[in-house]
């Protein structure tokens, strides 16, 4: 018989098979980075701008605008346009977030010539034609609508809204009445002022053909694309928001939607790694001391989480769940006692080798192929990090002790400062 | 191309290995070859509910996850109406742990009261919050049962009925793992930066003592042809009318299939594509549309739904989608349309080709489905569908007869209440 009380022995990775980016500075100030790996014939183009919802005067405009980049161009249709893509099996993300927007296209490497003229087209001549705006709005406020009707949702744009303040652009709740009425000439506007090559960076990523660079310049290079400056961002002060709570009733929920947490910084903060561990320990992974209290030893939950959310200008800290009505309390009170566990209970030798070892193969994970490492490199990009910041998170993960956790959790995530929302029963 | 080695060892398991030295890692993938199809109809969510009691430790191992996360890995699983598939992947040179942990649990479970009433609570949530507690969540609860009178899916995986769950006893547990959970009835997969005379050596060393055990045959009832269309109009406390029409299909094994499986995405994928180009943006009908098949291993369904949009007429929309279905079904598409759909195809397969969590999980099921290989055939099966052969799959499948029909009406205060609409 096979010994099957010993576990087989195993051994930690000590590489990162890290592809160094080739990066390029074209005329018009667009820094192109290439990544080239992967045997399939694959690749993927990604434009980030650096500018998002933050930088609009008013609401839903940069994710109007990122939308509808490909609802017609001076040439073509938004027939067109969908017909172009889907006929080479292409499709685009068109992702706007709060301090950037990001457009993306998957595509073969054999239909990169086409695409790439497309590209060039809708992100350089968008007309956002006033009846697909109108259209877009409508079915976008119908969504939102129905997601009016998720506690899950609800807790999450009112936490928001507690710890950014309705007037910062980070804690605006979008309303129904947000999606009508918008101009075209807004969506103009901030195309003009922000869809500009000094704003942007591109990450080609995959297996790439050999003219791919020669093309990309060609299409998104040119000096017709407005060298012109960058005006600078609006600024909003941050609030202190203190802690609160909030309780959100919807009648007839089976669920309740719990979010704890508070405002904090992001990644380029000097505790941000460790935290970042203390985090998982607490919520970031199966393992952890929430999912296994609140689901696999209690059964209160289908599954909980905590999250370090970075963003441009800040970063917050949140606990979320969606328990059964008659738990809520119960679900509540332990993940408070959670938290206090992580600044008084020191992770056990075990607790933390599990840790370590799931998280260093995590980031390994994080390098695995050419796709992942672009989004690796979108980060270091858009928050001015170079590689030795991914490196120090992997010597930080290596060497960190448990008093250090604690106190890490002592001083960031006190469960005397949070901020709590609960929706539904 | 999916290149691939295949091995059995004697007490039946299947084991497919593929070679990608471009990534580090390496994943593995069970499939045993039981879903919701196999369950009895008064216990229905079982295989799924059992799928979370394979977390709970096994005969020699307590702790399945934290073994794996020390390991670097990661995992998790689903349940269909077919299969019950798990799946984990972690660094290459700990590809043992695999093995150990993935064996020991096929040798057996250690059974518990305390595990079994926890992760009925679980699975309970897990009900509530994807199904009941969300604006049309509980269309897949409606439908099937619409759809299908006899065969058994007519329930979703998840149950019909959140008593079955609780119902459940570890007795039933006992008879489920032993009838099911055997190496004649699962399949191995292993991809990544692993070597296959490797991989076969500890499959034979964890795996091979395991006892075979006979694996029962199936006897599903076959559900009749549909000779009249059924309707089920339901009032909801949501936003929006939703229109869900359902059609029988073959299934995934029939030569038909990939012919189905296009015309769904003639109909919904992607933003050209007739349903979205026509009735959402050009008509605006609709703030949503969407088309998908089930492709189950026994007969499917073809499934469209739509979102109607604050003042048009349910009835009317749904002639609107009538005369969209019957243009399928009345002449043959374009070249270029039917290349478009072949041409999205294409990019999903190869960008699939290119994961290789994706790749072991695609061995297993075209083996189950008969041949790993069959995985490589698939493109052709695509590119060979004719204009022709589309249109008269079209005409089989959209006939009012085919259909199953459920309105989601706005509800005006009422709930919950349901009406049956001849």
């Amino acid at each position: 018989m096979t010994d099957r009380s010993t576990p087989p022995a195993i051994r930690l990775t000590d590489s990162i098979p890290f592809i160094r980016p080739q990066s390029h500075l074209l005329d018009n100030g667009l820094t192109v980075c290439f990544l080239e790996g992967g045997s399939e014939d694959i690749m993927k183009i990604e434009l980030v701008f650096l500018s998002g919802s933050y930088h609009q005067n008013d609401p839903l405009v940069a994710f109007a605008t990122t939308k509808l980049l490909g609802a017609g161009t001076v040439k073509m249709s938004q027939e067109q346009i969908s017909e172009m893509l889907d006929y080479h099996g292409a499709s685009l993300q068109l992702n706007p977030q709060k301090d950037i927007v990001s457009v993306g296209i998957h595509l073969l490497g054999k239909h990169l010539r086409p695409l790439l003229g497309l590209l060039q087209e809708i992100l350089l001549q968008p007309l956002f034609p006033a009846e697909e705006l109108q259209t877009f709005l409508k079915n976008q406020q119908q969504i939102h609508i129905i997601n009016q009707k998720k506690v899950q949702h609800l807790a999450m744009t009112i936490f928001n809204e507690l710890i950014y303040g309705e007037a910062h652009p980070y804690g605006y709740r979008v309303k129904t009445e947000d999606f009508e009425g918008m101009e075209r000439e807004s969506l103009l506007q901030f195309h003009r002022n922000w869809f500009r090559p000094a704003n942007a960076f591109c990450i080609v990523s995959g297996h790439l053909p050999a003219n791919t660079g020669k093309l990309l310049e060609s299409c998104l290079g040119s000096g017709s694309w407005g060298a012109s400056e960058v005006a600078s961002p609006p600024v909003y002060p941050l609030i202190s928001p203190g802690s609160r709570k909030v309780f959100l009733e919807v009648p007839g929920s089976l669920q309740s939607a719990i979010r704890i947490g508070k405002q904090l910084f992001n990644r380029t903060h000097p505790a941000y790694h460790r935290l970042k561990i203390a985090n998982a320990m607490l919520g970031g992974y199966f393992g952890s001391r929430l999912m296994q209290n609140i689901r696999q030893d209690k059964g209160f939950t289908y599954g909980i989480g905590s999250n370090l959310v970075s963003l441009l200008r800040n970063g917050y800290f949140f606990i979320s769940t969606q328990v059964g009505t008659g738990v809520r309390q119960a679900a509540t009170n332990e993940i408070y006692k959670e938290l206090h566990g992580l600044r008084t209970r020191p992770a056990s030798h075990s607790e933390l080798d599990t840790l370590r070892n799931y998280l260093s193969a995590n980031f390994l994970r994080s390098f695995d192929g050419p796709f992942a490492q672009s989004e690796r490199l979108k980060e270091r990009l858009v928050f001015g990090l170079d590689f030795a910041h991914d490196e120090a998170y992997i010597k930080e993960l290596l060497s960190v002790t448990p008093e250090q956790l604690m106190e890490v959790a002592g001083n960031y995530l006190h469960e005397d400062g949070m901020m709590e929302v609960v929706v539904g029963k | 191309m999916v290149s691939y080695e295949k091995h059995s060892l004697p007490n039946g398991l299947r084991i497919l290995v593929h070679r990608d030295d471009t990534t580090p890692m390496a994943a593995v993938n069970i499939l045993y070859n039981v879903g919701a199809r196999d369950e009895d109809p008064e216990r229905t969510g079982f295989a799924h509910l059992f799928e979370h009691l394979m977390f709970e430790g096994s005969k020699n191992i307590p702790d399945y996850d934290r073994r794996l996360q020390h390991a670097g890995g990661e995992n998790n699983a689903f349940t269909t109406n077919d299969i019950t598939n798990y799946y984990l992947s972690l660094p290459a040179q700990n590809l043992e742990v695999a093995f150990w942990l993935e064996s020991d649990r096929m040798l057996g479970l250690a059974f518990s009261e305390e595990k079994l009433a926890t992760q009925k609570n679980v699975v309970v949530e897990e009900f509530r919050q994807s199904f009941l507690n969300q604006p049309y969540g509980d269309a897949g609860l409606l439908l099937r049962p619409l759809a299908y009178e006899i065969h058994p899916y007519r329930w979703p995986t998840i149950g019909k009925d959140i008593s079955h769950i609780q119902e459940a006893t570890l007795e039933e547990v006992r008879q489920f793992f032993h009838a099911h959970y055997h190496p004649g009835n699962a399949i191995l997969s292993v991809s990544g930066n692993v070597i296959p005379e490797e991989v076969f050596r500890l499959a034979g060393k964890w795996f091979g003592e395991l006892p075979g055990r006979k694996t029962p045959q199936r006897k599903l009832p076959a559900e009749p042809l549909q000779r009249k269309q059924k309707r089920l109009v339901v009032q909801r406390e949501v936003p929006q009318h939703q229109l869900i029409m359902s059609f029988h299909t073959c299934s995934r094994l029939h030569p038909d299939f990939h012919a189905t499986d296009l015309l769904s995405d003639v109909l919904a994928n992607g933003d050209s594509s007739r349903l979205i180009r026509k009735l959402v943006n050009h008509k605006k009908y609709f703030s949503e549309a969407n088309a998908y098949v089930t492709g189950s291993l026994d007969p499917g369904q073809l499934v469209i739904s739509a979102r109607l949009h604050k003042g048009v007429d349910p009835v009317h929309a749904e002639e609107i989608l009538w005369k969209e279905l019957a243009l399928l079904a009345g002449e043959p598409l374009g070249e270029r349309e039917l290349e478009k759909v072949k041409n999205k195809v294409e990019t999903t397969h190869t960008f699939s080709e290119s994961n290789h969590l994706a790749k072991a999980m695609n061995l297993a099921y075209y083996e189950l489905m008969g041949e790993a290989g069959l995985l490589n055939l698939q493109m052709e099966k695509y590119a060979r569908v004719s204009p022709e052969r589309l249109q008269k799959v079209a005409a089989g499948i959209f006939t009012e007869k085919n259909a199953s029909v459920l309105h989601y009406e706005k509800a005006n205060g009422i709930k919950g209440k349901e009406i049956i609409q001849e």
